[in-house]
């Protein structure tokens, strides 16, 4: 496992109501470098500003960028990336003369300490043991690539597939069986084995919105019923009946992904994605819950008195208690629904 | 003249600074904003039998707005496309490319936009029967709804349909089951395209279809 296989590139473009000018400026500063060498960057853009890196660093290195309002991209250098190197060929040999003091800057800079924020890519392992991948287009349209190692298979939601190399074959499985019928997935579900050496696939959740990675160690997630979207085949996905009350009133189904085992899980959501740390009682509205750990009980309640259960617009909430992480989006299917539906199309009757 | 793509992967705008004398051609509705000096001349898309072909079989509209900045001054102008998403620009240096219909935005002079026969299997790939081509010196922007990503095809590559943007005109498009008969049928995936040859591919990363089976459940 290469754990250097990643870089960062600037993609030029600046965060909403940063000016080109203090965007160099800040850059050059962070970096250590000369202004014109940073404007050179910028008009360059998009170039790699680090390679050989391991996935936190590079996140690291992502998030000062951001803080100076630099927008930037996170990728697996594969080999896919090779002619998109070549193109920037010019770029390196001009940075090759004081290239080595920029990239001893940026290390520096990204050893320094950072403003810690909640990002949608929060993962919870540092080190990456399964499959590599990387997610694109986030948060709004995220995009999942994985690239499957010979001989090995990935479970992938079905009709989630958007790209992928010409040794990979598909097999659809009706596992899950009536479980997910109930749970509103489709009853299939497609698994692509890589055959004759590695392969990669891209994958197009359904929905608008974020996706999430973690690494499952002997450990269980709950997911909401429409948030799997591909998984190791060592992760047993199964569905779960909530419990009556759980289920009617969660807003949500009667029904919960349960996934346990070893591997890579992927899941999204509608929405951007938020990981919370809960220790002691949290509350979450039914609606946006999207996945929490084993170990962390819930419980269905109102919030306030029956006053405020018809009328404060927040009815019944998922009360979490105990120790372990609970993921949220920030957008509600049902209120995207309730907004929209005046708005469709119907046909006249008579 | 200065041209930058604004507003991040969602709602994509292109921000235009045009400066004494220059020009730039959008499609009829594109514009959000502009100078008041700026100039509009609208005109078919084409001649009015080639036009009306480019809205029929391409997906894009009738009319074309020209604008021109006839002051002495530079003026601003934004443009945006119709659907949420990414918009692109690509620079054409004698060179051309395939877009998906309805993709094509605007251009610079010394572009022009044609339609050519794309065949069954593109119709029945749902990328339409006819292709827009885009080709000759000057830049292009075109978007789709999703984020836009770059793919380097050498050799084969798989698409699924609806998911393909833009292609270089060399690659070579064929139609093919996603898997077995069962695994196509049941699998959801049914027909992809398979993308043959050497050259860049943008593919979208959300598409209409999967839009429409996520939320149409939900406004019953």
């Amino acid at each position: 496992m290469n754990t250097s296989a990643y870089q960062v590139r600037v993609t030029g473009e600046l965060n909403p109501g940063v000016s080109r000018e203090s965007a160099v400026e800040a850059f050059s500063k962070l970096f250590k470098v000369a202004n014109e060498k940073a404007e050179n960057i910028f008009s360059k853009a998009p170039v790699v500003v680090k390679k050989g890196v391991d996935e936190a660093t590079a996140n690291k290195i992502q998030r000062a960028l951001d803080n100076i309002g630099v927008q930037s991209a996170v990728e697996m250098a594969t080999a896919e990336q090779v002619p998109q190197a070549q193109a920037q060929n010019e770029q390196k040999s001009e940075q090759s003369t004081n290239g080595s003091t920029l990239e001893r800057a940026i290390e520096r800079a990204s050893n320094a300490p950072l403003k810690q924020e909640v990002h949608a890519t929060s993962r919870l392992v540092e080190e990456q043991p399964g499959y590599q991948f990387k997610i694109e287009g986030q948060p709004d349209y995220a995009f999942l690539t994985v690239n499957i190692p010979a001989e090995k298979t990935l479970r992938v939601e079905a009709s989630a597939m958007a790209t992928m190399d010409t040794n990979l074959v598909m097999k659809t499985k009706a596992k899950g069986g009536l479980g997910r019928l109930l749970t509103s997935e489709s009853i299939f579900i497609n698994e692509f084995t890589s055959q004759n050496g590695p392969g990669e696939i891209g994958i197009a959740p359904a929905s608008p919105g974020d996706l999430a990675h973690v690494y499952l160690r002997d450990e269980t997630i709950f997911l909401q019923n429409s948030a799997f979207v591909a998984s190791d085949m060592n992760v047993v996905v199964e569905t779960k009946w909530q419990g009556l009350t759980k289920g009617f009133f969660s807003g949500e189904s009667l029904f919960l992904i349960r996934c346990s085992g070893n591997g890579d899980l992927w899941f999204n959501t509608y929405g951007g994605m938020i990981m919370l740390d809960v220790d002691g009682d949290y509350v979450v509205d039914t609606s946006n819950i999207v996945a929490f750990t084993e170990g962390l009980d819930y419980k269905i309640t109102k919030v306030g008195g029956y006053k405020s259960l018809f009328f404060s617009g927040e009815g019944f909430v998922c009360r979490f208690s105990g120790k372990g992480k609970v993921w949220i989006q920030t957008r509600s299917v049902q209120a995207f629904a309730s907004w929209m539906y005046p708005y469709r199309p119907v046909k006249k009757k008579g | 003249m200065k041209a930058e793509i604004k507003g991040g992967s969602a709602f994509s705008y292109l921000d235009i600074e045009l400066d004494a004398g220059e020009q730039i051609t959008a499609e009829s509705d594109a514009m959000s904003s502009m100078s008041a000096e700026l100039d509009m001349a609208t005109r078919p898309n084409g001649s009015v039998f080639t036009a009306l072909l480019k809205k029929l079989l391409g997906g894009e509209t009738f009319f074309i707005n020209r604008f021109t900045n006839n002051t002495s001054g530079p003026c601003k102008i934004t443009l945006v496309q119709p659907t949420p998403g990414e918009i692109r620009c690509v620079e054409l240096n004698g060179d051309s490319l395939c877009l998906q219909p309805g993709a094509f935005m605007a251009a610079t002079d010394g572009v022009t936009l044609g339609l050519r026969w794309a065949g069954l299997t593109s119709w029945i790939a749902r990328e339409g029967l006819f292709k827009l081509v885009v080709s000759g010196n000057g830049k292009v922007w075109y978007g789709a709804y999703g984020a836009l990503l770059e793919r380097e095809v050498d050799g084969e590559f798989i698409v699924d349909t609806s998911h393909l943007v833009s292609y270089d005109p060399s690659l070579k498009l064929k139609l093919q089951l996603a898997g077995g008969l069962f695994s196509s049928f049941f699998g959801g995936e049914g027909l992809v395209t398979r993308v043959e040859g050497k050259g860049k591919i943008v593919i979208q990363t959300r598409s209409v279809s999967g839009l429409v089976s996520w939320i149409n459940p939900k406004l019953y």
